[in-house]
């Protein structure tokens, strides 16, 4: 990605808030606003349930918005995420299959269910370290890079599945991760994974010199490399978590359905990359926070629950995505713009 | 580091890198028609006489195209410029929509077309806005107007339809399948000459005009070309229309080739538009670019894919098309000498 040397964060005095924190609040009052005028609007809206609801409803592609955040940071788009779900959740189902099946769709390769899942988040991680060879060493840009592999990572699960699901013949702790209730609530293992996973990239993001060097790659490339930085190690390490992360998901996903669908996640790229956006994550690369992604997943998941309890037609979802991105993007701009004038 | 070495390798070999630049795209079409006309095709029903190379089989493939040709051109161009566009196949889908509804309703074939070009060319401009104007990064601006377009499309279609067809007391005219499969001449539609046409325009553009070489300073370096006095703005923001008024021509071949008007038809003619324009040689860093190689990679995809159905099921597609698209872009790295964006 292009170097953004003209928006590059002014250091803050100590008395004053980040850029990113200042964003970060800003988002969140937004979705904190959002939800108290859906709450005016739509009848049973104000429930804590339904706050709830709203995270756990979420939580894939919440997971998601932590690697493709990352990468956003570092300067590189992710695309591939989607495919990747698709991916590794058929690759789980079909490693786990027993091996005499009545036909095609039915017969898998009879691994135990560790070493399938194992084997399966591996096929995500393939597809990570592709991303890494395409991007580092051949230099080409991450958007088409990851656009072709997540359509080389959904062929994939589209042709193991036939281009439709596999769901017989499975060993009984298949469905265990994906519906394994915790702490004797409806909150589920998958939900409290996300919100680890949440909490450890936050830390990583601000306390971990990990998460530093992603910042300064993203804010000057060339700077980065000069001060000793390996940036295509770096990058590398990016593109295997963002890709691990979907691996997981898929495989939960695939355990919570008892089984892998080849259109499984179909535009969650998509949706990871507009909830980064409206968190206030600089597509330039160099700026945002985890913490404002989850915001921008809040936004996104009151503006649609409350177009639905509207009854407004499901096909508003698009045109409701693309308006909050735009404004998102535009309110960020000149908000910065005014603070730092 | 190697960049030195690099160089002077380059220079020497840069006869026989250039000349594969050049040429490579037509060695592929012909290796693309020479093996799918060697596999064996008989038992397949798709084509009657169980060769690649048949008339009627040809014709089809042409017929199929005519989208992606018409789009190729003005994508190349706007690549060229350094900017990209991934809602072409949300306008086309629009479009589609727009074309039969007003075709349903009674209007007559040459208003319906122009009006349908009109709304590409607004849609375009819409495009041209955010990116110009607001200076929203272009993969956003138009991941934006593709969520947008999409979105208005599927809300042009009632409820329970899954696109604007004959029924509920109105019916499509007799002429709607005319532009898109009627032979006008050597028994192509006119969807297709229209392509032909749109592409021959744009490589007297590129060649000759003003917008091709001030896409191409543009794209190859901004600041010099800002600085050397072209309005950068303007070029960028009249590429995005023509863009626009193209993925219209391709929304109306399309629907008029299906007879509905699908607002999902143009889905994923974006990828399709950029394994294209890359296959054809065009650096995804801009400054470097040609309609009429495009035009032949948009030939070879549409052979690649509508010959692949004959040999393998539908569901490889995607994986092939994907890799297809790694190849081309990995390909494109090692020909162009200017691949070295990080």
């Amino acid at each position: 990605m292009s170097s953004v040397t003209d928006t590059l964060p002014t250091r803050p005095t100590r008395s004053k808030m980040s850029d990113e924190g200042f964003i970060s609040s800003l988002v969140a009052a937004v979705a904190i606003s959002l939800f108290l005028i859906a709450s005016l609007l739509v009848p049973n809206f104000f429930q804590w349930q339904n706050v709830v609801n709203l995270v756990t409803n979420n939580w894939a592609v919440i997971a998601l918005g932590v690697g493709v955040s990352f990468l956003l940071v570092s300067g590189n788009f992710d695309l591939s995420v989607g495919g990747i779900v698709a991916l590794s959740g058929v690759l789980s189902v079909w490693f786990a299959q027993s091996t005499e099946g009545a036909n095609a769709l039915s017969t898998g390769l009879g691994l135990p269910y560790g070493l399938a899942i194992a084997c399966a988040l591996l096929g995500a991680l393939t597809i990570g370290a592709l991303n890494a060879l395409f991007v580092v060493r051949f230099g080409i840009p991450s958007i088409i890079v990851t656009l072709g592999t997540m359509m080389v990572a959904r062929g994939i699960a589209q042709v193991i599945t036939h281009g439709s699901q596999r769901n017989t013949n499975l060993p009984e702790a298949f469905g265990y991760l994906g519906n394994l209730s915790l702490f004797g609530t409806s909150i589920k293992f998958p939900v409290v994974l996300m919100g680890v996973l949440l909490v450890v990239a936050i830390f990583v993001e601000r306390k971990m010199v990990f998460g530093r060097i992603t910042y300064w790659i993203g804010a000057n490339p060339e700077a980065a490399t000069l001060s000793g930085i390996d940036r295509a190690r770096h990058i590398t390490k990016l593109y295997l978590f963002s890709a691990g992360i979907a691996g997981v998901v898929g495989i939960l996903l695939a355990s919570e359905y008892k089984s892998g669908f080849s259109n499984r996640g179909l535009l969650m790229e998509f949706d990871a990359l507009v909830i980064a956006l409206l968190g206030g994550v600089a597509i330039a690369g160099g700026f945002g926070s985890v913490i404002g992604m989850f915001f921008g997943a809040i936004i996104l998941a009151v503006v649609t629950s409350a177009a639905t309890g509207l009854v407004l037609s499901p096909d508003w979802q698009f045109i409701l995505k693309a308006v909050a991105v735009f404004l998102a993007i535009v309110t960020q701009t000149w908000a910065l713009a005014r603070r730092n004038k | 580091m190697s960049s030195q070495s690099k160089t002077a390798e380059l220079s020497v070999t840069s006869g026989a890198a250039n000349f594969l630049r050049n040429y490579y795209i037509y060695f592929v079409l012909v290796a693309v028609v020479a093996l799918l006309s060697l596999a064996n095709l008989d038992q397949f029903a798709l084509f009657e006489r169980g060769n690649f190379l048949n008339k009627r089989n040809i014709i089809n493939i042409l017929r199929v195209s005519a989208p992606i040709l018409v789009v190729a051109g003005a994508f190349t161009l706007l690549m060229v410029s350094g900017y990209i566009d991934l809602s072409i196949g949300s306008t086309m889908g629009l479009t589609a929509v727009i074309y039969a509804m007003l075709a349903i309703n009674g209007m007559p074939f040459v208003p319906a077309f122009l009006l349908t070009m009109l709304a590409g060319a607004v849609l375009g401009a819409i495009n041209g806005i955010l990116v110009v104007r607001l200076n929203i990064t272009p993969v956003i601006a138009t991941l934006i107007t593709l969520s947008l377009f999409k979105g208005i499309a599927l809300l042009l279609v009632q409820d329970g339809v899954s696109a604007i067809k004959s029924g509920g007391g109105l019916k499509m005219p007799a002429w709607f399948n005319d532009y898109g499969r009627d032979g006008v001449f050597l028994k192509l539609p006119a969807a297709f000459w229209v392509a032909v046409a749109v592409t021959l325009v744009l490589i007297v553009v590129q060649n000759r005009g003003k917008l091709g070489k001030y896409a191409a300073a543009t794209g190859g370096n901004p600041t010099a070309a800002k600085l050397s006095g072209i309005n950068t703005g303007r070029t960028v923001f009249l590429l995005y229309v023509i863009v626009g008024v193209t993925a219209a021509l391709a929304g109306i071949a399309r629907s008029s080739f299906m007879s509905l008007g699908d607002p999902l038809s143009g889905d994923g003619m974006e990828l399709t538009a950029i394994l294209v324009v890359l296959l054809g040689g065009t650096a995804f860093s801009g400054g470097e670019g040609r309609v009429l190689r495009s035009f032949v990679g948009a030939l070879i995809i549409m052979a690649l894919t509508v010959g692949m159905l004959t040999i393998v099921p539908a569901y490889y597609q995607t994986l092939v098309i994907g890799a297809a698209l790694l190849t081309a872009a990995a390909t494109n790295h090692l020909v162009s000498q200017k691949g070295k964006v990080s």
